[in-house]
């Protein structure tokens, strides 16, 4: 009987392609999202972000369980439609990107893994990029993943049909898919930029979410007072003005609509806020580089 | 064989404190030692040689690539393993080698099997499923030299890699840089340790307040040049008939250093105890180590 033989095969180089900056890039982008749901890391990691998807979620398929139920989706008994739904996931969405933005970026400073991606090919903005698109990808699943629970839910239990509701309302979809990128931009460019700034994760969520909190009652407050431009600085209802302009919908008085602004300056103000804060964290990086 | 680095007149400063200047430099494959003490630019360029510092003045190559011009497909071909803690405690080893390895441009499949093998060769195999926070010091040292070659890079660029490890660790870290050479990967050392570079390295580039002192072969700097003596009597006359001879002495206690620039100082040192009658307890050549040549301020050798 022959006995087992170990080779000793040495080092072996690389022969095959190398996938350089798009590879490392790509890479990048699927660590960012695993980062922010914990996985491949110790379970207490994972607790918060799953915990927080549950709760956003929960709320959907309870109101679909209730039209099983009953045989039909009554979406005036139950007060939720779309646009309420982001009212209500927006509070949980502060606190997913609060923690999301911060789990990217704070890490790899305080590990001092930013060696290794400036060892790579891959430039400070490539880096940032990176982990703004895995951002980008997790807070817009996270708002739109209930309102497509909703919405097929619905479908599921309506009377029509499932293939008629869907027909029939489809344009609910693109339009929460884009209120939903919509408060994604506007609530993970701030958490973004705290998180640049930030030497620990839990500081960087404080302060996030501290800011856009007072942020509200800071301008309700001026706004009553008669400084209206400062209707603006309500960071937290710029996208609910936005939605509601979107959606054809008035789920509540905003702020800035309260000052007399059009919706389209809210979206403006965003789009000129996430502008600035980019550029501000690839400043920040390139100096600390 | 083209030079794994050219540096021609490299100058950089941080704000008014001038880091490098102007240095001129070109290095060899191989096993490169990069001494200085602290602040004498070692790290600064390094991180030229990276391309994450750009230079104030001059160029620099790196395999045949202009850093300025090339930097992601010099980084495509280079390691880094930095002085300061690099890995994130919260991944396993088998994990961050793989990202490690996908950062530097491979395919998964390739990635996960080379992290595999690295992790292998650095004998951290057995922990490769523990997460990096739970990491001894040796551990991790080896952990970071690992995610520096599990790209398969050309030239690892090694910043203290010895730093923090006790002397079992530390000759096991040794072991590792000795054979990149026989792996083909080249290597430029950094280290104020100069014992670690005689040990392991074939050609010395030594800094000196962002100056290169010397950039040679190791084999050259540490030549047998020198004898020592130590004499049963008195050494003061054995001085002044070794003199006399064409040498130069200098004396301590009955020690005496001998050079003869002119000949074998060996020859020399046995005609004049033989024609003082003088009786000796040692002989030997004085090998010149790193550490002379650098107090010499480079001059030596």
């Amino acid at each position: 009987m022959a006995e087992g033989v170990v080779f000793d095969l040495g080092y072996q180089r690389h022969e095959g392609p190398r996938l350089g900056r798009r590879g490392a890039l790509r890479a990048l982008v699927y660590d960012g999202l695993r980062r922010v749901f914990g996985l491949r890391r110790k379970l207490r990691r994972k607790v918060m972000p799953f915990l927080l998807v549950a709760i956003a979620v929960l709320p959907a398929l309870f109101f679909v369980a209730i039209g099983v139920i009953a045989g039909e989706f009554d979406a005036s008994a139950t007060l939720f439609g779309h646009p309420e739904y982001f009212d209500l996931t927006g509070a949980i969405a502060l606190v997913f990107c609060a923690l999301a933005a911060a789990e990217l970026l704070v890490p790899d400073r305080s590990a001092g893994t930013l060696a290794v991606y400036a060892s790579r090919p891959l430039t400070t903005l490539d880096y940032l990029a990176g982990r703004a698109a895995a951002l980008a990808a997790v807070v817009l699943g996270f708002l739109y993943l209930p309102h497509v629970v909703l919405f097929f839910g619905r479908a599921w239990v309506s009377p029509q049909g499932f293939g008629t509701h869907v027909v029939d309302n489809i344009e609910i979809l693109w339009q929460t898919a884009l209120g939903s990128a919509v408060y994604m931009v506007a609530f993970a460019a701030p958490a973004f930029l705290v998180a640049a700034f930030s030497s620990r994760i839990a500081v960087s969520a404080g302060v996030y979410l501290g800011v856009m909190t007072i942020s509200g009652p800071t301008s309700r407050a001026l706004v009553d007072a008669g400084f209206d431009p400062l209707g603006l600085t309500a960071l937290q209802h710029h996208p609910g003005y936005v939605k509601d302009w979107i959606m054809g919908s008035s789920t509540r008085t905003w702020i800035p609509e309260d000052a007399g602004f059009d919706a389209w300056v809210s979206l403006a103000v965003i789009a000129v806020a996430t502008a600035a804060t980019f550029a501000v964290v690839v400043a920040r990086y390139r100096r600390s580089a | 064989m083209d030079p794994v680095v050219t540096a021609t007149g490299l100058a950089f400063a941080y704000g008014d404190i001038v880091a490098l200047h102007g240095v001129d430099l070109e290095v060899p494959p191989g096993l490169i030692g990069l001494v200085g003490a602290n602040g004498a630019g070692k790290t600064t360029l390094i991180r030229l040689l990276l391309g994450s510092l750009q230079p104030a003045r001059g160029t620099i190559t790196v395999m045949g690539r202009r850093v300025r011009d090339e930097v992601l497909e010099v980084r495509a071909h280079v390691g880094y393993m930095p002085e300061g803690p690099c890995l994130p405690p919260d991944q396993t080893a088998a994990d961050f080698m793989v990202y490690a390895a996908q950062l530097g441009g491979l395919p998964i499949r390739a990635a996960r099997q080379r992290a595999s093998d690295v992790l292998t060769l650095v004998g951290l195999h057995e922990e490769r499923f523990r997460y990096m926070g739970e990491f001894s010091t040796g551990m991790e040292q080896r952990a970071k030299f690992a995610q520096a070659i599990v790209h398969d890079p050309d030239l690892v660029l090694l910043d203290e890699p010895t730093a923090g490890l006790d002397p079992e660790g530390r000759v096991e870290m040794l072991d590792l840089v000795t054979r990149l050479d026989e792996f083909g990967i080249n290597a430029i050392v950094s280290s104020h340790v100069l014992t670690d570079i005689e040990r392991t390295c074939e050609w010395v580039v030594m800094l000196d307040g962002g100056r290169v002192l010397r950039s040679a072969p190791l084999t050259e700097l540490s030549v047998a040049e020198e004898v020592e003596l130590q004499v049963l009597d008195d050494p003061g006359r054995v001085a002044t008939a070794l003199r006399g001879a064409g040498a130069e002495v200098t004396v301590d206690g009955t020690e005496l250093s001998i050079r003869h620039p002119d000949g074998d100082p060996f020859e020399i040192v046995r005609d004049v105890l033989a024609e003082l009658g003088d009786g000796m307890r040692r002989l030997g050549s004085r090998r010149t180590t790193l550490e002379d040549i650098y107090l010499g301020g480079g001059n030596d050798g």
